[in-house]
């Protein structure tokens, strides 16, 4: 069984077409480089708004934080916005103490980030 | 980057005094690949120690950023030791890895940094961390307060 498991979808909403990536399990050291891949591959497709479901992830750390972080500043440089859904403790607390919340919009939920 | 020359006004890691050996019956677990296993054991010792569940997983994130440097920055095993003695829980992580900024950790990495999260977390989160290193390794020891039994307060009240 993977630790991590992913999954890319698209879709359209209130606010536009979006991209989302659903995170589930344990993203750390281990599989940031697939993280990577995956998330250079969506970035790359120049999306309006790139969405990232936390809400099944049980644990993150630095290394996957840096994977998204970098994502985070592509899509800032191609006018995208990337957005953060549904984070749950420990993963939301880690995002508190990093300040990455400060840096890239979080929400409660991908109806939420994806409405405006 | 953090500047790397800001004034050590600390000790640095290779000339802190030794630390005292484990107390009490330790649980070891050596790693080189599969982080789950760690963090899965230092949940179920740190919970079984006492831990609220928020310091635990605290405990846990802690000690996986350690661990995850030994994947980085070393081509061997890792070994974690987890006891509880005195009110507390430690795990220790030793590696062959070197760390020769005594400030490793400690100075708050701009949120965009591409790197220094990791150690900067392991401080915020646990009550006390001990750091020695010299050429031959690192020793990191991170140590959580067991809050005190209620039952016991009112048993001995």
């Amino acid at each position: 069984m993977d630790l991590l498991t992913t999954s890319v979808a698209t879709g359209d909403s209130d606010g536009g077409p979006y991209t989302l990536v659903v995170l589930a399990g344990e993203a750390d050291v281990t599989n940031s480089g697939a993280l990577r891949e995956l998330l250079d591959a969506e970035v790359a497709k120049e999306p309006r708004t790139l969405v990232i479901d936390l809400s099944e992830l049980r644990f993150m750390d630095s290394s996957a934080l840096h994977v998204v972080l970098r994502a985070n500043r592509t899509m800032d440089r191609q006018g995208g916005v990337l957005a953060l859904a549904g984070p749950r403790d420990p993963v939301a607390k880690m995002l508190r103490l990093t300040a990455a919340d400060q840096l890239l919009p979080v929400y409660a939920s991908v109806a939420e980030a994806t409405a405006e | 980057m953090e500047s790397e020359h800001a004034a050590p006004s600390r000790v640095p890691p290779r000339h802190r005094p030794s630390l005292p050996p484990p107390s009490g019956d330790a649980t070891s677990l050596s790693y080189r690949t599969d982080l789950s296993k760690v963090r899965a054991l230092v949940l179920q010792q740190g919970l079984a120690a006492g831990l609220a569940e928020e310091r635990a997983t605290d405990l846990v994130l802690a000690v996986s950023e350690v661990a995850a440097n030994t994947l980085r920055h070393t081509q061997s095993a890792g070994l974690l030791t987890i006891w509880s003695a005195a009110g507390e829980v430690v795990c220790e992580v030793q590696d062959e890895g070197v760390i020769t900024d005594p400030e490793a950790g400690q100075r708050k990495p701009g949120p965009d940094a591409d790197g220094g999260h990791g150690l900067w977390l392991v401080y915020q989160v646990c009550d006390l961390v001990e750091v020695r290193s010299d050429e031959t390794g690192t020793t990191i020891r991170m140590h959580m307060a067991i809050p005190p039994s209620l039952v016991r307060i009112g048993a001995s009240a």
